[in-house]
């Protein structure tokens, strides 16, 4: 008897000891953490709608942050479907502080507008922005809900790397035919099939000439290249005239001629015959395996796939670009200037407690200081500078930035990235980033890059391409929201899933029977309510006119 | 009470029992009360308060608007999606792919359970019945990469021992031909779960009594006759629960299986209402649109599971309901 009583008195005890516990572990979060100078730190809590690996614990950047700030940063970062967690976000009405961009939250009310607290709390962010201004408000209400990331420039705009939208051939393949330089995509074909027809195997797996990618929402790969090869530049699913009229182009006859030209290398053995099943990781894998010679893509779409490769030390099977267009007589409109990234970046929600607060600390990081120290990291210790005052790495600096566990100890890439931030030039000269630093690109490059760059003449990989010209006022249609649940969005929907359904059947099909099936395309396409969308996109290009020009 | 003759006990039992005044049944039975408490109230909570949502359906729902502000819009999204194309084929899918497996699901775990009853050698057995239900507690991720790396036309295992025993000349793209989709589902969904169902019928099998085994092999049965007439018999009952607890879930052909192994190709073979429900429903913040497909799902679920629970009664079996 005895014995159970006390077994009984034990539970309890350690039953009592356990509840203790865990709300004891719950109310520490609450507990106020002070920096060196005894101020109070403030807890940021950010959801980042990328899927990033969390920062070290004890991470450098972030510490520093801390310090010298006093803030704390506490983000989460997508695990799973982005759409599925806003909508359960916003189903739950719970936001954290600081929110990634979409253009759903708006519609759910979930984020306030920001001019007010900008024009009052923040002169760096209102400097930075003044003049996106106009572009930046939202066409429906005019407020201004998100802080893009990308595409603001201060001083001269760099850019050394290219990771926007072409057709990729491997180096191997150049230096291979003797570095020639494809222009059309009859050049582009035939390089692959010289190159294919000579190396069955590579890595003794077998060749793939072109492979294309068609999974979830990375349809561009499959869906863009009509509109680039006609000298069209990236407008996404609708091609714009010079009087700013858009045009759907996926069931006309330039695209055909695309497909077309597909159908001919599928049923030549060339086109990767699991392009249109593989998903995006089985992509990926593909293309580190070393053994796809070219294919239509962004870089920093495929990047990833590249990256072992280049550990691995086979850069000749990593990629170069190139602007293809269907005949010499169209000038290839691939490198565009940098526009602002509208509807992404951050935004602050309306569960915030203190916005001031909030814009007064992204205002803070826009100080050149923390942008050298967000980019570049700490001098001395990330990179050095020179007696003229330019900033360089050192080989054994440069070997560290390419380790992705050291820079999940000492770089806040995550946060970084969703901010919005200095890009182009410091006041100093120095470029904003190190990438974009000429002799520090230069000096990085790999002894094969070099080479091959140096056989073409040119110094960085967007030479490759003809120069920017000045972009339409309304430029890019792709960053046109659709607003949720309209009549255009689901037409949108449904243009591609047709597009998806039709082409790889089309491309894989006999070549006496592609045409029937793009007759049965085009069928099906009238079938959609195409006008509503046409009209959506063209409704906001003409207030882009209206709102966006200088006057 | 005295036994007077005449008078039927049972009879009486049951008079007693209904006349009982409510509260005083309800104080007789407080434990039982108490107990399903929890239970009742977790239902109310986590099913019968999100019915409230059903109204989106009938509104151009906006989260940003309160309820008073929302607009109503009536039967739209139900002609929308009863007039779609799209949404016919995939409701023919739903349904096609549900019968696939209910059937493929019940007809493979019964054989599989009998077959296996049928194995003396202990260990043997047991080392069967754990390698056949392990996958079972696979994730559908896991599973459809191992399903289409096996059916991979580079180097994949069925068309590997297809072309070696030269049945095929070239290999197949199996995930690319909208044909094969709902069988390639279908053998998924075997390779999954038919160790899994067939340990309930397992179960059922040991509690048929012995004797029933020995009458039938006195009376000259072999074996063939004995899983016919004795063991099939035996477990009928569970099958026809087991049977009608499923045709609830007749429209649940499943989202994993079919979003991970489809692709544009076979898009019209493979879609189903919960794929359709994310890409035309939440994908685009059309919410009104994914209640009303849901809505919809529901109501030929409940159909269903009543008719299957009176076909029951009309074959003299148990019911669930």
């Amino acid at each position: 008897m005895g014995g159970l009583k006390k077994k009984k008195l034990w539970g309890s005890v350690s039953l009592v000891l356990a509840l203790s516990l865990a709300l004891a572990g719950c109310s520490g979060d609450n507990e106020k953490t002070t920096t060196k100078d005894g101020k109070e730190v403030l807890n940021i809590t950010a959801f980042i709608g990328t899927p990033n690996q969390a920062p070290a614990k004890d991470n450098r950047i972030y510490k520093k942050i801390q310090d010298e700030l006093g803030v704390n940063l506490e983000m989460e970062f997508l695990v799973g479907d982005l759409q599925q967690k806003l909508g359960v976000m916003i189903a739950g009405g719970d936001f954290p502080d600081l929110i990634t961009a979409d253009t759903k939250l708006v519609s759910a009310g979930a984020v306030i507008p920001l001019e007010d607290l900008i024009e009052e709390h923040a002169p760096n962010l209102k400097k930075h922005f003044g003049k996106d201004w106009n572009r930046m408000k939202d066409s429906s209400d005019g407020h201004i809900y998100w802080l893009p990331n990308y595409g603001v420039y201060t001083g001269e705009f760099i850019s050394n790397y290219y990771s926007g939208p072409a057709f990729w051939i491997q180096k191997s393949i150049l230096k291979d035919a003797g570095y020639p330089t494809p222009k059309t995509l009859d050049d582009f074909t035939k390089l692959i099939r010289d190159y294919a027809a000579k190396n069955p195997t590579i890595d003794g797996q077998p060749t793939i000439g072109f492979t294309t990618l068609a999974s979830d929402w990375r349809t561009f790969p499959l869906l863009n290249p009509p509109e680039h090869l006609t000298g069209h530049p990236n407008d996404g699913g609708v091609v714009v005239d010079d009087s700013g009229v858009a045009t759907v182009f996926a069931d006309k006859d330039i695209s055909k001629r695309y497909y077309k030209e597909l159908n001919n290398l599928y049923n030549e053995g060339l086109l990767d015959k699991e392009a249109f099943v593989q998903n995006y990781d089985q992509y990926l894998a593909k293309i580190s395996s070393g053994r796809v010679l070219s294919m239509f893509d962004q870089h920093w779409n495929f990047q990833a796939g590249e990256d072992p490769l280049v550990a691995q030390g086979k850069i000749g099977q990593t990629y170069v670009g190139f602007p293809l267009v269907y005949d010499t007589s169209i000038t290839d409109h691939y490198l565009d200037r940098p526009v602002i990234n509208l509807n992404n970046g951050f935004g602050i929600s309306k569960d915030a407690e203190d916005p001031v607060a909030l814009i007064k600390f992204l205002d803070k990081l826009m100080d050149e200081k923390y942008q050298k120290l967000l980019s570049w990291g700490e001098e001395g210790v990330d990179y050095q500078v020179n007696e003229e005052g330019r900033f360089y790495r050192t080989p054994e600096q440069r070997t560290e930035q390419d380790d992705p566990a050291w820079r999940l100890v000492n770089k806040a890439e995550g946060f970084y990235a969703a901010a919005p931030k200095l890009e182009g030039t410091f006041e100093d000269g120095n470029a904003i980033g190190a990438i974009n630093q000429p002799e520090e690109f230069y000096d990085n490059l790999k002894p094969e890059d070099k080479e091959l760059l140096d056989a073409y003449g040119f110094k960085t990989w967007s030479d490759f391409f003809s120069p920017a010209p000045e972009n339409p006022v309304y430029y890019p249609a792709w960053q046109v929201d659709l607003k949720e649940g309209s009549d255009a969005a689901v037409a949108n929907k449904q243009m591609t899933d047709t597009s998806l359904k039709f082409l790889p059947k089309a491309i894989m099909s006999k070549p006496d029977e592609f045409d029937n099936i793009w007759t049965e395309y085009v069928d099906a396409y009238k079938k959609i309510d195409v006008k509503s969308y046409e009209d959506r996109i063209n409704d906001q290009l003409k207030w882009r006119i209206e709102n966006w020009s200088v006057k | 009470m005295a036994n007077t003759p005449g008078a039927i006990p049972e009879q009486t039992t049951r008079t007693v029992v209904t006349k009982a005044p409510l509260l005083k049944r309800l104080r007789g039975q407080r434990q039982l009360m108490f107990m399903s408490l929890p239970i009742v109230a977790y239902i109310l909570v986590f099913s019968y308060y999100p019915i409230w949502g059903w109204v989106m359906a009938f509104q151009n729902y906006s989260p940003a608007k309160s309820f008073t502000q929302q607009e109503w819009v009536g039967l739209k999204h139900f002609k929308f999606l009863l007039t779609d194309d799209a949404f016919l084929n995939v409701l023919r899918n739903t349904i096609a792919m549900s019968v696939i497996n209910m059937v493929l699901g019940f007809a493979t775990a019964i054989i599989f359970a009998i077959l296996l009853n049928e194995i003396k050698h202990k260990l043997y057995k047991r080392t069967i019945q754990t390698i056949s239900y392990l996958p079972h507690f696979l994730s559908w991720i896991i599973v459809t990469g191992i399903v289409a790396s096996s059916l991979s036309v580079d180097g994949g295992i069925v068309n590997v021992v297809l072309m070696k025993l030269n049945i095929i000349q070239e290999p197949i793209m199996w995930l690319s031909v909208p044909e094969y989709f709902w069988g390639i589902v279908g053998a998924s969904h075997v390779w999954k779960e038919v160790g899994w169902n067939a340990i309930i019928y397992l179960a059922a099998i040991t509690s048929i009594d012995p004797s029933l085994y020995e009458a039938a092999e006195i009376d000259g049965a072999n074996r063939y006759k004995k899983m016919l007439y004795v063991t099939l018999p035996g477990i009928k009952s569970i099958v026809i629960i087991l049977l009608i607890m499923n045709m609830g879930w007749i429209l649940e052909a499943g989202f994993e299986v079919q979003y991970l192994l489809g692709n544009g190709v076979v898009v019209d073979w493979s879609q189903t209402i919960d794929i359709f429900v994310l890409k035309y429903g939440l994908q685009i913040g059309n919410y009104s649109l994914a209640t009303a497909a849901g809505i919809f799902k529901t109501v030929v679920s409940i159909t269903l599971i009543f008719a299957a629970n009176s076909i029951s009664k009309r074959l003299g079996e148990d019911r669930l309901i």
